[in-house]
């Protein structure tokens, strides 16, 4: 038998993923278990958490609850994770709030609540990952789990668009400022995706609304798995030469 | 019915390393010019008896689809998945250009793929068997630079066909580009020697020059069920090269 080299495979690695309690976090966690990773697991939901760890494959894998709102404690809690399981070869945030307002229905305290976890968030766990005490040596990857809506529109959009817009723009600048470490980081931009927040925009939606939607993806709504895919392709060393792009798995959403 | 992966420019670089990546689970039709280099490609492939050998010179449109629709009857195969690796550098000044070079470039990268995906949708002569189709662009699609007016409007067009069958040919078929940025072939290996020219790829590339593996991983992802929901989308694989305009 031969031993083809896989350059898909991520056995050891040690990834952080946020969000990992329910949708694109979970199947994400769930993807980098079978594929061989040592997960270190972060949701608010603590029952979701556990929803996630009981359906994780492989062992080494730790699971926190934690609150990214609390931008400080960040850098009190990941060192502290590194220290316990060991340094991060990577790390995915997928934590996401939807955010389905009008403009009149918007305030600095709704829109401030959800820049701070789809994107402040981010930016303090690259900065807290960069640290030595947190990194593994050599080659790492970052991933940001974006959106279509960070470059294109849609109404009752201009949060989650804005968000997600600056999510993107962080990265291309901290994919240059971090490639001397060997820190590669590219964002994912996913179209509508079949999520527990998809259930949740979707509940504000007329009847109807939901095919018309599911029609402007020229291959219908994803899986979260689909995205999982992505982010393990990035991760992976097949990805070693990609660094500050926009991975779009949005079933051609954007195309047209 | 068997079916099989066609790669273009399958004679050497990129599209060689892209065929035999493949042949590891994969029936192809290596299409090149040069038949003994086709038969060294032939040789590095898994299975080498499983696969077919296509000789035409792509720049030859008006035959293109008469050879390959020929070589689709004869065997009785179908094509369910088409990589586009052929392509033609050319770097001159605009001043310079001959419409005969124009029409070369544009032939070898664009047209040709046109011609195939066009080919290869007919019921008559593929069996609505395509399902996936990859083109090798390049970043020049999308940013200038001196003397590449020929090889960017040849990638930017093929770009704009990949989305437009993306949309079009939905849900049946995903149509997808990779844009790599410079990597290390044995052509780049010469220019690295002069160390002004070695000194500009260090500034402008973050992450280094690429290897050709770098693009042969993506053309992997994009061809396989991992990425069955990315259609339409320009996959750029370059370290780092297209955000960095560097001073």
């Amino acid at each position: 038998m031969t031993i083809v080299f896989n350059p898909m495979a991520i056995p050891g690695r040690r990834i952080l993923v946020t969000g990992a309690a329910s949708g694109i976090g979970r199947a994400t966690s769930l993807l980098l278990g079978r594929l061989g990773a040592r997960l270190i697991c972060v949701d608010s939901n603590g029952e979701g958490l556990e929803e996630t760890a009981a359906a994780m494959d492989g062992t080494g894998h730790a699971f926190h609850v934690r609150d990214l709102n609390q931008l400080d404690a960040i850098g009190e809690w990941l060192p502290a994770i590194a220290d316990a399981s060991g340094k991060l070869h990577g790390f995915v945030h997928a934590a996401g709030i939807p955010a389905p307002w009008p403009l009149r229905a918007i305030s600095p305290a709704s829109w401030r609540k959800v820049f701070s976890v789809n994107t402040e968030a981010a930016l303090t766990l690259a900065q807290v990952f960069e640290k030595r005490r947190v990194r593994a040596e050599g080659s790492t990857s970052i991933v940001f789990i974006s959106s279509v809506m960070a470059s294109v529109g849609s109404p009752a959009s201009v949060v989650y668009s804005m968000t997600k817009a600056a999510l993107e723009g962080a990265a291309r600048s901290l994919a240059l400022e971090l490639s001397a470490k060997k820190i590669r980081v590219n964002c994912i931009a996913p179209g509508f995706v079949k999520t527990p927040m998809l259930n949740r925009v979707e509940a504000l939606w007329d009847a109807g609304e939901r095919a018309r939607v599911e029609a402007l993806h020229p291959l219908g709504f994803g899986e979260p798995d689909d995205i999982a895919h992505a982010a393990a392709f990035l991760l992976a060393d097949a990805a070693r030469w990609i660094t500050g792009t926009v991975l779009v798995v949005d079933g051609g959403y954007t195309a047209q | 019915m068997n079916l099989y992966t066609l790669v273009t420019g399958a004679s050497s670089g990129l599209g060689q390393s892209i065929a035999v990546r493949l042949s590891d689970n994969r029936r192809l039709i290596l299409n090149g010019r040069n038949p003994e280099r086709l038969q060294q490609t032939l040789n590095s492939c898994a299975n080498p008896d499983q696969h077919i050998v296509w000789e035409f010179d792509l720049c030859d449109v008006q035959n293109l689809s008469d050879s390959l629709g020929a070589v689709i009857a004869e065997r009785k195969i179908a094509i369910d998945c088409f990589v586009h690796a052929a392509g033609i550098l050319k770097i001159l000044p605009v001043r310079s250009v001959t419409y005969k070079m124009l029409a070369e470039v544009l032939n070898t990268n664009l047209v040709s793929a046109f011609e195939i995906v066009s080919l290869l949708v007919r019921r008559r002569v593929n069996q609505q068997q395509l399902k996936n189709v990859v083109f090798v662009s390049s970043i020049a699609s999308e940013f200038g630079a001196p003397g590449f007016s020929m090889y960017a409007a040849s990638k930017s067009a093929l770009d704009g066909l990949m989305r437009s069958l993306a949309v079009e040919l939905a849900p049946n078929v995903r149509v997808n580009s990779i844009l790599p940025g410079g990597f290390r072939t044995p052509m780049t290996e010469a220019m690295l020697s002069d160390p002004t020219v070695e000194a500009k790829l260090v500034r402008d590339y973050p992450l280094g020059l690429g290897l050709i593996e770098d693009i042969v991983n993506a053309a992997d992802f994009l061809t396989s069920d991992r990425s069955r929901w990315i259609t339409g989308h320009q996959l750029v694989v370059d370290g780092g090269r297209s955000i960095n305009i560097a001073i």
